[in-house]
């Protein structure tokens, strides 16, 4: 159907391909895991995904897709491919019962940033960073250093080296946003308007 | 006074009609996220021009919402450039990177301004700026070197866009005076930074600059001289103001 919008340009529908084919890739950008910092002194908390062409288009779309309302003081974006994820557990189990003693490696060792699901259907935070070969040797560290009280639902390992930071100079990217108070709903109050033209004297 | 008064008409129409163009894209970006962040952008220009219209509200005149919504085209200051219809995603992009790039220098000078207000707001709004040019510089460093299609849309923008471009830095009648008592460095400066800066990030792609010493810049802008776009736009954006101008929003 032909939109009403002269901008608006659809696909027409049509018979393509020639007979049997393998199944095409999906014509779209790969994904990156976003991660903001609310609050200093808060830790980073997984925020959603952004699609983009590369890691740094990834965070600067990630800047206004994830950071254009809440306060924010900081910002980083991971290619979703340098996540390690363990198993997620439920109830009272824990996923760090389910990791075990990692194979030695004589890799040289790299920092990863770990985060702890601590509740299901909300966001992983950031829990530490720990000195690890492999992912699953940093969970392993883990579990030793952070596993120890709570119920831990699910583990993430980051290669810290594979994320895109926050540079200190673009620290002052969220100056003004505790002033876009145009950008919440609640802020036009219109609620209160209608009541007060609805009860207007006539 | 007069001096400071036409700095800051002009800073502040390039950033309120720019920020409604851009704001044309909302709902029809290439992709969501890019949609969400070039509607944010547009809406920290107008806030920007919010912010400038206020300072010239203290100087005596009118409030921000009828200067924005009650002139006529011939009344505005803006440079030829942010008024251009946005045709393709190309162009617009391409006019953010030229514009934006000056826009920063322009604030970066400002910041360091004799007339207190206008420093004060550029050193607020550095954070935003940034954004903007990262953004910008972001977008054109990967399209500019990625297939053959995107290095041919983006240079057919960057020759069209570029002798407009150059109208931003159109002179007003009070440069010497400007310069003269620490308000702004003038055009001719910024225009030179300009250069150089544009010059580092079209250097790291595969599109050239055109050779801005031989082009003619598009003026007139500055002096009230518009294309037949300007009125359009503004007739679009008052609509709903002139339904009832004195209306509590």
């Amino acid at each position: 159907m032909k939109s009403l919008d002269p901008r608006v340009n659809r696909l027409q529908s049509t018979v393509t391909g020639q007979g049997i084919e393998p199944k095409a890739a999906l014509d779209q950008f790969g994904t990156f895991e976003v991660f903001v910092q609310p609050k200093e002194g808060k830790p980073f908390q997984h925020e959603g995904i952004v699609h983009a062409p590369d890691l740094e288009l990834a965070y600067v779309l990630a800047k206004e897709a994830f950071t254009r309302r809440f306060t924010c003081t900081s910002l980083y974006v991971v290619d979703t491919h340098d996540v390690y994820t363990s198993p997620i557990t439920e109830g009272n189990q824990s996923a760090y019962s389910l990791i075990e003693v990692p194979p030695t490696s004589n890799e040289t060792k790299k920092s990863y940033e770990i985060y702890h699901l601590l509740k299901r259907g909300k966001q992983h935070l950031h829990a530490g960073t720990v000195e690890a070969a492999t992912p699953q040797e940093a969970m392993y560290i883990a579990k030793q250093k952070f596993g120890s009280d709570k119920t831990i639902y699910n583990i993430w390992a980051i290669r810290t080296d594979t994320i895109r930071f926050t540079n200190p100079e673009e620290k002052d990217l969220w100056n003004t946003l505790p002033e876009k108070k145009f950008r919440d709903a609640t802020d036009y109050k219109g609620g209160d308007k209608l009541k007060s033209f609805l009860e207007r004297p006539t | 006074m007069q001096s400071i008064k036409e700095l800051l008409y002009k800073i502040a129409d390039d950033q309120l009609i720019l920020g409604h163009r851009n704001s044309e894209w909302t709902g029809f970006g290439p992709l969501l996220e890019e949609d969400i962040a070039f509607s944010s952008m547009a809406q920290d220009k107008i806030g920007q021009s919010y912010a400038l219209y206020q300072i010239l509200h203290e100087l005596g005149e009118q409030a921000p919402d009828t200067v924005a919504f009650m002139r006529n085209a011939n009344q505005f200051h803006n440079c030829i450039l942010v008024e251009l219809p946005n045709g393709e995603y190309d162009f617009s992009l391409m006019r953010h990177f030229l514009f934006d790039t000056a826009q920063a220098i322009r604030f970066e000078i400002l910041a360091e301004s004799s007339f207190q207000p206008l420093a004060e707001l550029s050193r607020k709004i550095r954070g935003e700026l940034r954004y903007h040019t990262l953004h910008a510089n972001t977008f054109i460093k990967k399209l500019g070197s990625a297939t053959p299609e995107s290095i041919s849309k983006l240079q057919y923008a960057l020759d069209f866009a570029f002798p407009y471009a150059l109208g931003i830095f159109e002179e007003s009648p009070y440069e010497a005076e400007l310069i003269a008592e620490g308000i702004f460095g003038g055009e001719k400066t910024l225009k030179e930074k300009w250069i150089e800066k544009t010059e580092d990030i079209v250097r790291q792609t595969s599109l050239h600059l055109p050779d801005w010493q031989t082009l003619s810049p598009v003026n007139g802008g500055r002096h009230g001289q518009h294309t037949e776009h300007l009125q359009p736009l503004l007739d679009e954006m008052s609509e709903v103001f002139k339904i009832d101008p004195a209306a509590e929003w």
